[in-house]
């Protein structure tokens, strides 16, 4: 049987490295996929996501169990990923570029990638939309659309309330809407 | 939960199938007849469905070992001392409620080296104090110099006072200085 969360977070803080090895293999993908939904860029979507893992392991002796481990991981993975976003200041130009880059690889593994998304427009407006999107606004979009999160854990995640989660998600996606409203 | 307006608000949440069942009932309900709050729902929708395949771009591309060894080697790295101790204050200076507590700080820092450049004399509290300690008498007693523990002057109080001044006649003549 497969050991829980909480048992690997309890080998660990004695000190048992391959249990933190699993942990990371549980969760590497999902961490690395809400980074680049919050930075944009898949380079530093990496070396933010490594960094999150290497704070988790130094941190690891004062989890408590207070909450689940994955959003005490994404806590530190959003922190990090804003802090880092907040630092580069890069401009939308830089992230639209490097978004297309993702685009263009996904293009050549895949058919159609988008095939819900046939608008290659609203694709381009879209995008330039998320990356107009304070990070607060941006991290609720993210966790709520990637990894279908409950408001609970988001809140949880970011240290606010449900109700507020639900506020920002409201306004974020009416930001979305309302720049994207020709195309939807 | 009557108006569109109202409606709208929850029509996230409704989706995302967080209202309570009242909440949810309500909202259904308002949407199945309400062709405009049915138009906001199917937009709604498809800017999920489009989010998604964005989001989803990346999909399944990192290899777990070379993640792995990356990390790895992050924790194995011997970090400096000072790149702790930025980290640790860092860490420490980003909870909110000590997000005042830094300019507040320099602020009160500022305004207290203003004061002691501006006026040098000025004491802090508890800096002052009334400890005087004689230093001399000079021979005939007339003359005592006291001399302040936080000060470098001293003071010298004139206890006697010849009446018949200037004709003095005693060994010490008036008009020359104390001496200590």
């Amino acid at each position: 049987m497969e050991p829980s969360d909480l048992e690997l977070v309890q080998r660990c803080q004695s000190g048992d490295m391959t249990a933190f090895e699993e942990l990371v293999s549980r969760y590497h993908q999902k961490v690395y996929l809400v980074i680049v939904g919050l930075l944009r860029n898949r380079d530093d979507a990496l070396e933010v996501a490594q960094e999150t893992f290497l704070r988790a392991y130094r941190k690891i002796g004062s989890f408590q169990g207070g909450s689940s481990f994955y959003t005490w991981l994404y806590r530190i993975a959003v922190n990090i990923a804003i802090d880092s976003r907040r630092r580069q200041k890069r401009s939308p130009l830089d992230f639209r570029e490097s978004m297309d880059g993702v685009l263009e690889e996904q293009d050549e593994v895949a058919k159609d990638p988008f095939a819900d998304v046939h608008d290659k427009e609203l694709r381009e407006k879209l995008i330039a939309a998320i990356n107009d999107l304070t990070p607060e606004h941006k991290a609720v979009i993210v966790l709520r659309t990637i990894e279908g999160l409950s408001y609970k854990d988001i809140g949880e995640i970011l240290g606010c309330s449900e109700g507020t989660v639900m506020s920002r998600l409201h306004y974020a996606r009416k930001k979305l809407q309302d720049k994207l409203r020709a195309f939807l | 939960m009557k108006h569109c307006d109202d409606i709208r608000e929850f029509l996230g949440a409704w989706l995302d199938g967080e209202l309570d069942p009242s909440e949810a009932e309500a909202v259904r309900l308002h949407v199945a007849d309400c062709p405009a709050c049915a138009e906001e729902r199917r937009q709604l929708e498809k800017l999920q469905v489009a989010m998604k395949s964005v989001f989803s771009t990346e999909g399944e591309r990192i290899a777990f070992e070379p993640f792995w060894h990356g990390v790895r080697s992050r924790i194995e790295r011997n970090r400096p001392w000072h790149a702790e101790l930025i980290e640790w204050l860092r860490s420490a200076l980003e909870a909110p409620r000590l997000v005042w507590a830094v300019p507040a700080m320099i602020v009160v820092l500022i305004v207290a080296l203003s004061l002691n450049s501006i006026w040098p004399s000025l004491k802090w509290w508890g800096q002052r104090n009334n400890y005087v300690a004689v230093e001399s008498i000079d021979a005939h007693g007339r003359n005592v110099a006291l001399l302040r523990e936080d000060d470098t002057k001293t003071t010298v109080i004139w206890l006697y006072q010849n009446p018949e001044g200037e004709n003095d006649t005693s060994e010490e003549p008036a008009q020359s200085g104390p001496t200590f």
